[in-house]
């Protein structure tokens, strides 16, 4: 049996639990749920419409908000009523901070950002990167552990639905309060003065392609449909067409979003460096011979004034 | 003379030649504290010899960049050393010692003075018209009061000397001649504390001047060598450069940071040093001083070095107080960032080897075998990472197989160290040099051929001193060398921006000159070209710096390109190349450029 | 303030990787090392509460005799003393052998704070400072950003998904694994560099019975490698393929 800790905040689930669960149904193996937290029904519900045997509402009051200690000790007396085979976690900033705690205390190993598991002559083999993505690494581990899976290592969408919701069970875990070290206090997002494109996730950023001051409204709609900031070029703000804390670039900010979407810039290595750390760059440029390409995961040759509304179009529509 | 009267010039002879002493005492000790950095090679003695009779005597850099006031220089310098013999024969007199005036001898030499005087005398009016009403910005913005009094003096003692000619006996004569003496003893006076110190530490200085710009040698790191900290840590070269300083201003008009308004002024870094030094601030920071924010400003561009008439040597001033501050960590940030990536990645950018990787395969290269290839090509920072120079590259690549010459890369290139070393960072530089000079020694390099001028100088010069010497060629030399067959009609009009570190730095302005022509282009020049360019910006590290005070350098280069107005500017350094075109994209111009590899390949083609 | 900064060694970023023959490990006998990026921004952020707070910063790490050097590294940095747990087999151990043994030689120390970088950049599995909390018995939070010491706690600032932050106080002694990129490293400067040659390294033996719980069976190449995929067709055509691309393969945008 693998035991799925699925991960939810403020009563919203995090949908990578989706994934994870997936992952587990894909071992063939009885798939369990459990959910931490100070009042989940409503979370559990949905994790009860996959294909599993059980969802375990995990509860007590001192999981109303994250703590390493009050996770730890509750999944701790979970894990070791329910002893599964393995247990799976997505590799979310919080599993990042409590896992290897539940390791330690439950004397399991750990494999972590995973992007698959098999069987090998009955015991379970996790594949993950290592040596920044150069090499995969199939990990063995003697007796049960936690494996917390990338997100986006399985696809959502290869989650089995079950037919009729699975039973959810209560667990009512004894925590004592009062030896959970930590005091968090309420997340918040940052109140931003100026644009710091080092936190955003997706950037739309402009280059001298653009040709004209009022053609940067383009791009800004594209950035608003896609839920990007907006960057440009060093050239771009040294017009004036855009405020210098837009830069990107070796003495503008250095970025690393999950998407970097140059349009009609060249690449001129100044640009080039603070970007070059995104994870899918995608570069939109008349030129072929751009330097922009050499570093993009996709490239389309062509004019911006026809690509970008085509995509805004097929964005919105 | 009176008895009474050489008794008189006795006391105020001493009195006068003593207090000039007490100035040079001052001085003397100034400069034999300071720690001994003086070295004259092997060898170049001879060399250095001809310089000062070239550059002293006959005034060689005085006249270059300004003719007329270089002649009128001439004229008062010549005069003052032919007066030398007159000025002894009547001291030897004064003192009661020996009376030579009566001479035959004495009396043509005094006739053949007075051309000389005349000569003095035009030229010393002339000067001192142009410091007092025409006020070039080169010699600052207040006349400064002792040039016009040492001008004042110098007339004087023309004039008394052509008057003695017509005044023989009685009281005139002896109060002219009295004039004429207390004038010299005042002049000797106030040469120590004043600019005229030249007088006498110029052709020191002139001597000492090392052969090329920008010499700093290695810090020795077993003696715990750091860098210029303090003022106590400024070397003995340094200490006579403050004294030696005429205040021409040459360095500083020439000096692209102070036309571009910033804080940055050579002729004001020499003359605070100086300052601080005769006030005895030796333990003042030299971030003090000269203020740190000017230290950073330098491009290394060499046109202080370059154009200064009495040998200073502005750089290694600049370059020791910058090892200081990287010594105690205290570099701007944004090269701290190029040092991380220097150390992590070995390049100026923090870029993955596997980058120059590719472009090593996508360009067909072969790694060097010395065996079979006669050059080793060094690509460097921007050859391996830098798209637009690679295919400036390509070009050379080109040109060297169709004219059969042939070359390799090394498998793995780390960067020259020339950034590091420029802006002070001597661990990293060190470690760099020796980590390549160890890979050129294991392949058997023997010629080394790179297309950037920055390697062409750190490979070519400064490892030297590391005991590594082989032949650097730059690729616009070595293509003028193997073209010398072609010759093409004149079908377009360009300009050319000089890099500083192959024309100042290297002497090779009439390579790429050649190639443009040969190759069918017609060149119109900038004002300032050649030898003496103007900077692009690039150099010291500001190449990272893209917040300037002022004006951005590169803007200003750009603009001076554009003003020829030539439809193409051609580069020859990959630097120089990212910044003007970067000033061109925010400047928004359709200026066209082109590297002169890429230029000459063109053509080339067209003729085979 | 006592503080620790745990590093590792790992090899050199630009260095590539070849399997070694039994596929268990990679063939670092040629490889150059250097000191694990992440842990230089802890070291960095040690080295500044040093500076604001006073105390010690002493840098801690397993494995090989080669370690030195990036201990020495850190020294030259600005850290005061080292402790090196020298062994062979840790340089390629799992997060809990690792933790054991540097708890072994850092117990006795009783550190106010521990501070680990987020993960290596060879292994990379982000575990050993949570590890180490957890087998010191201490507390522990990840992905910090901000520090801030208070008296016998210490308010940190976490980074979680999406733009969000959070503030979280802990007691001290407590372990924090430091976010990458949070403040600017120093270079090791000409000063710092000769100082730390005449720093201490003190060296310690691996305690006995320490077990891996896991293993690499096999070490190999991915068959995906990056490349440009150049998308072509009319503008439409082109604008569509790529928005699937991004959301279906990328998964970038929703």
């Amino acid at each position: 049996m693998i035991l799925v800790i699925a991960e939810q905040q403020g009563g919203t689930l995090n949908r990578t639990s989706l994934e994870t669960i997936a992952a587990a149904q894909q071992t063939g193996s009885e798939v369990k749920v459990a959910v931490p937290g100070a009042d989940v029904s409503a979370v559990a519900a949905v994790l009860a419409a996959a294909q599993v045997a059980e969802v375990l509402c995990v509860q007590a009051p001192a999981l109303e908000a994250y703590t390493l200690d009050g996770y730890v000790a509750a999944l701790a007396q979970v894990v070791q009523d329910e002893r599964p085979d393995h247990v799976f976690l997505p590799h979310t900033y919080l599993t990042r901070d409590f896992a290897p705690a539940l390791a330690v205390r439950l004397g399991m190993a750990l494999v972590t950002d995973c992007v698959g598991v098999r069987w090998q002559d009955g015991a379970l083999i996790a594949a993950r990167p290592m040596f920044q993505g150069r090499l995969l690494a199939d990990v063995a581990t003697s007796g049960p552990a936690l494996v917390t899976f990338q997100i986006g290592a399985v696809r959502a969408d290869s989650l089995v639905g079950g037919g009729a919701p699975a039973p959810m069970r209560t667990v009512t875990v004894a925590i004592d309060a009062g030896a959970i070290r930590q005091k968090p206090e309420a997340p918040f997002r940052e109140a931003r003065q100026a644009v710091d494109l080092t936190q955003a996730e997706r950037i739309v950023s402009v280059g001298r392609g653009i040709k004209e001051q009022d053609k940067v409204e383009m791009a800004r709609q594209l950035a608003a449909a896609i839920g990007a900031e907006l960057g440009a070029s060093r050239p771009i703000c040294d017009l004036g067409w855009l405020p210098m804390d837009r830069q990107v670039g070796s003495s503008g900010q250095t970025v690393a979003p999950k998407l970097y979407l140059a349009l009609g810039i060249s690449g001129a290595i100044q640009h080039l460096v603070g970007m070059k750390g995104a994870r899918t760059i995608v570069a939109i440029n008349k030129d072929p011979e751009a330097p922009i390409f050499e570093v993009a995961d996709y490239g389309i040759v062509g004019d911006l004034f026809d690509i970008v509304p085509a995509m805004l179009k097929e964005l919105q529509g | 003379m009176h008895p009474a009267e050489i008794w008189i010039f006795r006391f105020v002879f001493l009195a006068f030649i003593g207090a000039f002493g007490v100035q040079i005492a001052t001085r003397l000790r100034l400069f034999l504290r300071a720690s001994n950095n003086i070295r004259v090679p092997d060898g170049e003695s001879g060399v250095r010899i001809w310089r000062v009779a070239r550059e002293v005597i006959l005034q060689s850099r005085t006249i270059a960049e300004r003719p007329l006031v270089g002649l009128a220089h001439l004229g008062v310098f010549w005069g003052f050393c032919a007066f030398a013999l007159f000025t002894t024969v009547e001291f030897l007199r004064g003192l009661g010692v020996a009376d030579l005036t009566a001479t035959a001898w004495f009396a043509t030499y005094a006739l053949l003075l007075v051309p000389f005087a005349l000569a003095v005398l035009v030229g010393i009016t002339g000067l001192i018209i142009r410091r007092v009403f025409v006020r070039p910005p080169a010699l600052g913005t207040s006349v400064s009061k002792e040039s016009v009094l040492i001008g004042f003096f110098i007339i004087t003692l023309m004039v008394t000397f052509l008057l003695d000619f017509t005044l023989t006996e009685g009281v005139a004569a002896r109060v002219n001649w009295w004039v004429h003496e207390l004038v010299i003893l005042s002049f000797i006076v106030v040469i120590p504390g004043s600019k005229h110190f030249h007088l006498l530490v110029s052709p020191i200085t002139v001597y000492l001047r090392s052969s090329d710009l920008a010499t700093v040698p290695n810090l020795d790191f077993e003696r715990e060598q750091v860098g210029l900290e303090t003022l106590k840590d400024v070397e003995r070269k340094q200490v006579l450069d403050a004294f030696t300083c005429v205040e021409c201003g040459r360095c500083q008009v020439n000096c692209p940071a102070h036309a571009t308004g910033k804080l940055l002024n050579p002729k004001t870094l020499i003359l605070q040093n100086e300052d601080a030094l005769l006030a005895g601030r030796m333990d003042a920071t030299l971030a003090d001083i000269f203020e740190a924010t000017a230290l950073w400003q330098c491009t290394t561009c060499g046109a202080c070095e370059h154009h200064c008439p009495v040998g200073v040597e502005h750089l290694p001033l600049v370059i020791g107080a910058r090892r200081g501050l990287v010594s105690n960590g205290d570099a701007p940030d944004v090269l701290g960032a190029v040092y991380n990536h220097l150390e992590r990645r070995g390049n100026i950018w923090g870029l993955g080897a596997d980058q120059r990787q590719k472009f090593v395969q996508a360009a067909g290269l072969e790694i060097f075998d010395s065996a079979k290839h006669e050059y080793l090509m060094w690509l460097g920072c921007a050859g391996s990472f830098e798209a637009d120079f690679q295919k400036s590259l390509r070009s050379l690549f080109e040109i060297l197989r169709a004219r059969g010459i042939t070359f390799g890369v090394l498998a793995k290139e780390r960067c020259t160290g020339d950034v590091a070393k420029r802006t002070g960072n001597e661990y990293q530089f060190q470690e760099l040099a020796r980590a390549n000079i160890e890979d050129f020694r294991a392949a058997g390099v023997r010629k080394i051929l790179t297309s950037c001028p920055h390697c062409l100088r750190t490979i070519g010069v400064d490892y030297q001193e590391f005991g590594f010497a082989v032949e650097v060629v730059h690729s616009s030399v070595l293509v003028a060398a193997i073209t010398r067959d072609v010759s093409v009609p004149v079908t377009s009009q360009v300009t050319f921006h000089d890099p500083c570190y192959l024309g100042r730095y290297s002497g090779h302005t009439e390579e790429p000159r050649t190639l443009l022509q040969r190759f069918g282009a017609s060149i119109s020049e900038p004002a300032r070209h050649g030898a003496n360019p103007f900077c692009c910006g690039a150099g010291g590290g500001l190449l990272f710096e893209e917040h300037e005070e002022g004006k951005r350098i590169s803007q200003e280069r750009f603009e001076q390109l554009q003003a020829t107005g030539a439809a193409t500017i051609v580069t020859a350094c990959p630097f120089c190349s990212i910044m003007l075109k970067g000033a061109q994209a925010s400047a928004n111009s359709a200026v066209e450029f082109v590297d002169l590899m890429t230029f000459v390949e063109g053509r080339l083609k067209t003729v085979q | 303030m006592k503080i620790a900064v745990c590093i590792k060694q790992v090899p050199a970023h630009d260095w590539q990787p070849r399997v070694n023959d039994d596929r268990t490990w990679v063939r670092d006998q040629d490889a150059s090392f250097e000191l694990n990026e992440p842990d230089a921004y802890a070291l960095e952020e040690g080295l500044r509460l040093k500076e604001k707070h006073g105390g010690e910063v002493v840098v801690c790490s397993a494995g090989p005799a080669r370690v030195a050097q990036a201990l020495r590294e850190a020294l030259a940095r600005g850290a005061d003393r080292a402790i090196h747990v020298e062994d062979d087999d840790l340089a390629r151990g799992d997060a809990f052998a690792v933790a054991e043994s540097l708890a072994s030689a850092m117990r006795d120390e009783q550190f106010d704070l521990v501070l680990t970088g987020l993960q290596s950049d060879d292994q990379g599995f982000a575990q050993t400072g949570v590890v180490l909390a957890a087998t010191l018995g201490i507390a522990s939070a990840t992905i910090i950003m901000e520090v801030d010491v208070q008296p016998g706690a210490v308010r940190v600032k976490r980074e979680l998904e999406g733009g969000w932050f959070q503030f979280v106080t802990l007691p001290l002694p407590a372990v924090l694994t430091i976010q990458s990129g949070i403040n600017q490293l120093r270079y090791a400067t000409l000063k710092g560099i000769m100082a730390a040659k005449k720093k201490d390294i003190r060296k310690v033996a691996p305690p006995a019975g320490l077990a891996s719980r896991q293993r690499i069976v096999s070490l190999y190449v991915p068959e995906k490698k990056k490349h440009t995929e150049m998308i072509g067709g009319s503008p439409a055509e082109a604008a569509k393929e790529l928005v699937r691309r991004l959301r279906d393969e990328a998964r970038v945008i929703l």
